[in-house]
């Protein structure tokens, strides 16, 4: 009898190996949905729960914020305060409101330098809003530029209004984050629980795990090629990277980005990119998203000074490319870079 | 040997053998390839290891692309109908993880194979 023992010992080992090994397996298959907004991929993966339904009814979120924020849909709050510019006060969502009053906060740490949502005129002057790309002369850009500040906003809670009539606002540079803020809102609520969701919206992501604290590695993209220049890990977080790369067009050999530097006109040249990771709070995500813009318009030293300004608004790390191509962070995070992995 | 020790080496060799059996197909990494996806649905699905280049005609949204795999490992898009032609610029994908996107096609590449050991890429 005692000669069956070890055999059956064996026997068992493996078996439980096996078992755990077929357990550790059978964690739930991420479900991804791929779907196109605001001129972007918005990429959605989302591991337990009811993730499937939970994808759809993300998309339809950001696809509400589109209708609010959007610069060209007719209907849209933004294109209603765009209309009525020089014509007095227009009722708003309190929602758009608040956002609005979000973007005011960010441009704020720095006067409306390096970030200025009222700054669209000028970007339409370089054909970013039509497409129809060309360089405006120096002349064009400075009488533009006059009526192109956010001191043309006058917000309440309730209503918007541009004082001068060729005032425009534009919240392109906000609204990718300020969808994964209401998706984030959405997700802490939903039942079951997913494990873990991770959006990818035209680079702009929310890692949520809800109570796991999932640890995350994030890679980010190389402004200058595929592949990435590194990784960053984090919590649960938002996280927006303002590039270079992204849009632009180029003229006689001169790269001209979407992002238009409000304290000059012209397109901004300081630096390749820019990634803020902001942590999860309400607004963070729009908050993120501006703040990417900021620091992408500034100096090294400007970025060094407004730092603490920005963690206040919940920035927990920024890691920068400038313009030649030199990788730095700001605050207590570890960005690795790849040749280093 | 006796009866008992036979057997045991014979279990410990089927079982090892099922585990090894078991490992390699849970961790069946597949080659190198990109996904053509238009709209989240896969269209085409190109192995990036083949030696021979290959050339593939899809159709997205708007209309027709033109997708080259140069049979060293890389793909790009060399033709597409669509205004700004971001695509046909953006640098050739090799690496998983790596994607070429046209949104007025709404058509994405991605180089898809063995584990990039990122969660998310931000762009």
């Amino acid at each position: 009898m005692r000669k069956i023992i070890a055999p059956v010992v064996v026997l068992i080992v493996i078996g439980a190996g096996l078992a755990a090994l077929f357990v550790s397996h059978t964690s739930p298959e991420p479900i991804t949905s791929t779907y196109f907004l605001m001129d972007t991929v918005l990429t959605i993966k989302t591991t337990g729960g009811d993730a499937a339904t939970i994808n759809e009814h993300l998309y339809a979120l950001a696809s509400n914020v589109d209708s609010m924020t959007s610069y060209y849909k007719s209907g849209s709050e933004t294109v209603r305060v765009n209309a009525a510019a020089g014509k007095g006060p227009v009722p708003v969502s309190p929602e758009y409101a608040a956002l609005l009053k979000a973007a005011v906060a960010v441009e704020a740490i720095d006067h409306g330098r390096t970030f200025d949502i009222a700054i669209s005129p000028v970007s339409s002057l370089w054909g970013f809003t039509t497409k129809d790309y060309r360089v405006p002369t120096a002349k064009k850009i400075s009488d533009t530029l006059a009526y192109s500040h956010s001191d043309q906003l006058v917000l309440s809670d309730t209503t918007v209004q541009l004082r001068d009539s060729r005032a425009r606002i534009d919240l392109g540079g906000i609204a990718k984050g300020y969808s994964l803020d209401v998706m984030e809102e959405y997700l802490r609520t939903v039942e079951p629980q997913p494990l873990q969701v991770n959006i990818n919206f035209g680079g702009n992501l929310l890692l949520y795990s809800g109570g796991r604290k999932h640890d995350w590695k994030i890679g980010i993209q190389d402004p200058r090629g595929q592949g990435i220049i590194g990784t960053v890990r984090s919590g649960d977080a938002f996280v927006a990277t303002s590039g270079d790369y992204e849009r632009y067009f180029e003229r006689d050999g001169k790269r001209y980005c979407h992002i238009i530097d409000p304290s000059t006109g012209y397109p901004g040249t300081l630096n390749q990119s820019v990634t803020v990771i902001t942590d999860i709070e309400p607004m963070h995500g729009a908050i993120g998203d501006a703040l990417g813009k900021v620091f992408f318009c500034s100096t090294a030293e400007t970025q060094r000074s407004l730092f603490p300004a920005a963690q206040s608004q919940g920035t927990v790390g920024i890691v920068i490319v400038d313009a030649a191509g030199a990788q730095s962070t700001l605050g207590p995070i570890t960005f690795v870079p790849t040749a280093a992995q | 040997m006796k009866r008992s020790d036979r057997i045991t080496a014979v279990v410990i060799v089927v079982a090892v053998t099922l585990v090894v059996v078991f490992w390699i197909v849970i961790h069946r990494t597949r080659g190198t390839v990109a996904v053509v996806r238009v709209y989240g649905k896969v269209v085409a699905t190109v192995d990036l290891t083949f030696h021979e280049p290959q050339t593939l005609r899809i159709t997205g949204t708007l209309g027709p692309l033109v997708i080259v795999a140069d049979g060293k490992g890389s793909i790009r898009v060399t033709e597409s109908t669509c205004p700004d032609q971001i695509c046909v610029h953006t640098v050739p994908a090799r690496s998983p993880g790596d994607q070429i996107i046209c949104v007025p096609n709404h058509m994405v590449i991605t180089v898809e194979g063995k584990a990039t050991g990122i969660d998310a890429l931000t762009q």
